[in-house]
């Protein structure tokens, strides 16, 4: 089960992680030719795997700025079919609003990748299987999850570039709320919210182990985050192989301190590294393409030092 | 009708598994939420296609399912009842087997509360930020997705429907329960009317309605569909209806319509959408909601198994 491949280690025990930052001006961009550009220099294990992207579909979004773009999405998919994968499965289970088809057809994801019958799964209905969490930092010790999410070989995790109103920021370990299921836990997830969203993330990240991240910051979102923000465009795509350095990444390009972010300090203990000498930095620069987004004011501390 | 007898029902009743549940796919797991909705419109077919046997199991598999303290888990082997319990109900009060059973699942729902009914929460609630990210009476609540959580839209609805005509032995207080739930669901519309999960206002915003959550609460209000509030919020569906691409909130929204006395046109749109391989498109309880669209809405106005009405 794929739930449990991946030991936990404390952060000073692991290797550098990868993260590169690609500048890309608009979704018109040839974003399939420079995600493979950028994704091949990982030399990732995916050839003859089930991989299944994980986009962050919150609820419909026909401007294209909730969600992880479409043509983002299916880039990624034409990539790691490039790269050599066997089958790229696209799923979710969308949060807020239970009519997942009319999220997809919202985003008009259909015409960016083809049909979708045998490539979208919809995570909030699919089969489920009980999995004890890796981690206790939440009380609830244990999630039904869906079987695909057990069952694939290879995860990435693709959020949007936002703040949010409870977390701070959103980005690919906060995505990963996306794989709890509606069927079992509702619309929206509430237990996650009383269990504590910081713990939450934590065990659910912890347990289920993203390998790979491909943050979307071409927009992003800021403000009211993360349905009701400001669109932010950031012109930047930001990948890694260790979703917490890629989350770590997100949040300073966003002009905001992950030292800060209580679930990504958590995070850094024993999932990834947020310390920036303990993160290689292919691509661009931080300080190149850094947009500060605006947060609420409950947020501000955020920003400073 | 055609499109209804030809590729809905069989649908469904291909779809049933061996232990008389559906999942939400066909070929997937029995779960309840599903094997309700499933039987709730096999049910309403049952003369015209022969249905009863499928009903008949359906209900046998709920009996079989439900927790020892009455309630219904959302996926077999939780050891927690959820807002499936209402479904749950809802759908046995049609099969008019497993009286007990049916009596058990309502007095379990009289009586769970949601975790934002607790004095302690609502304390913690004004002494915390979250008084004032989401403009809410606190005094109201409903019914959770899940024990211990706060109260939501859709699964009070549900519950609403369920518990709307009483038990034959009312849990303590229940009319006063049925009566702030529906306080809470007015309390939840949306600014412009219509409802989302629950969230009216965050942070000064105006939240956007959802098809599903409104057409919900709707039908857990329909006593008042007269109410300029109501009004409002069938205006908001209506006017949405023209956008509709999926055909789960196409049935719906056709459903909530036509009890009010709207006419909507789902019936003719639905068979362009339809494409029984299409899992993304097409799953149980979207089959069972668009056989509903071509009732009269019986399944909204039910017997009691002992011959009286809810």
């Amino acid at each position: 089960m794929q739930t449990a491949a991946t030991a936990l280690m404390p952060s000073f025990q692991r290797a550098a992680s990868r993260v590169a930052i690609r500048r890309v001006p608009n979704y018109q961009a040839d974003l399939a030719a420079i995600l493979y550009e950028t994704i091949s220099q990982f030399n990732l294990p995916v050839r003859g795997k089930t991989i299944l992207l994980k986009p962050n579909l919150v609820g419909l979004d026909t401007g294209g700025i909730i969600n992880t773009h479409p043509s983002v999405i299916a880039a990624a998919r034409e990539t790691f079919l490039r790269l050599g994968a066997a089958t790229v499965l696209i799923g979710d289970g969308p949060a807020t609003e239970r009519d997942t088809i009319a999220v997809l057809e919202s985003m008009k994801l259909r015409e960016f990748v083809g049909s979708l019958s045998g490539v979208f799964v919809d995570l909030n209905l699919d089969n489920v299987e009980h999995v004890v969490l890796k981690t206790r930092a939440s009380r609830l010790k244990e999630l039904y999850l869906p079987k695909t999410i057990c069952g694939v070989d290879y995860i990435v995790s693709m959020p949007k570039l936002k703040t949010h109103h409870w977390a701070g920021v959103t980005l690919s370990l906060k995505n990963m709320f996306g794989v709890v299921p509606g069927g079992c836990y509702g619309w929206p997830k509430n237990i996650l919210h009383w269990a504590g969203i910081d713990n939450c993330v934590l065990d659910i990240n912890a347990t289920v182990r993203p390998d790979f991240a491909i943050i979307d910051g071409i927009v992003g979102m800021e403000g009211n985050g993360p349905i009701q923000g400001t669109p932010k465009p950031s012109g930047v795509l930001i990948v890694g192989d260790d979703p917490v350095a890629v989350d770590a990444t997100g949040t300073r390009v966003m002009g905001l301190l992950p030292e800060k972010i209580k679930y990504l300090t958590q995070a850094a203990t024993m999932l990834g590294h947020i310390e920036r000498d303990k993160i290689k930095q292919l691509g661009e620069s931080v300080e190149s393409v850094m947009t500060p987004f605006a947060v609420l004011e409950e947020f501000r501390h955020l920003s400073h030092r | 009708m055609n499109f209804i007898e030809q590729s809905c029902l069989p649908y469904l009743r291909n779809a049933q598994n061996e232990d008389g549940g559906w999942g939400f796919m066909p070929g997937a797991g029995s779960r309840v939420e599903p094997t309700a909705w499933a039987l709730i419109a096999l049910h309403e077919f049952a003369s015209a296609s022969s249905s009863e046997k499928a009903v008949s199991n359906a209900a046998s598999f709920l009996k079989k399912v439900q927790l020892p303290d009455g309630s219904w888990p959302a996926a077999l082997g939780q050891h927690s009842g959820s807002w499936v319990t209402s479904l749950a109900c809802w759908s046995l009060l049609f099969s008019r087997q497993f009286e007990s059973s049916l009596e058990k699942g309502l007095q379990w729902l009289g009586k769970e509360l949601p975790g934002d009914s607790l004095t302690l929460w609502k304390i913690i609630r004004k002494l915390t930020a979250g008084g004032r990210e989401a403009i809410q009476d606190d005094s109201f609540s409903g019914w959770s997705w899940t024990p211990g959580t706060a109260s939501w839209v859709e699964p009070t609805s549900y519950a609403i429907i369920a518990l709307r005509k009483g038990t034959k032995s009312p849990p303590p207080k229940l009319n006063q329960r049925l009566h702030m739930a529906k306080s809470m669901l007015y309390d939840r519309m949306c600014p412009a009317g219509g409802w989302n999960c629950g969230n009216p206002m965050v942070y000064g915003v105006a939240g956007e309605p959802q098809v599903g959550p409104t057409v919900w609460a709707l039908l857990a209000l329909q006593e008042d569909f007269a109410k300029p509030k109501i009004q409002e919020s069938l205006n908001w569906l209506e006017h949405n209806a023209a956008g509709l691409q999926s055909p789960g909130s196409l049935a719906l929204t056709h459903i909530a319509l036509h009890l009010a006395g709207r006419t909507y046109a789902a019936a003719k749109l639905l068979p362009r959408i339809y494409d029984e391989n299409n899992e993304v498109l097409w799953n149980v309880p979207v089959a069972a909601w668009s056989a509903l669209t071509a009732t009269k809405h019986n399944w909204l106005s039910v017997t009691l198994p002992n011959g009286g009405t809810r």
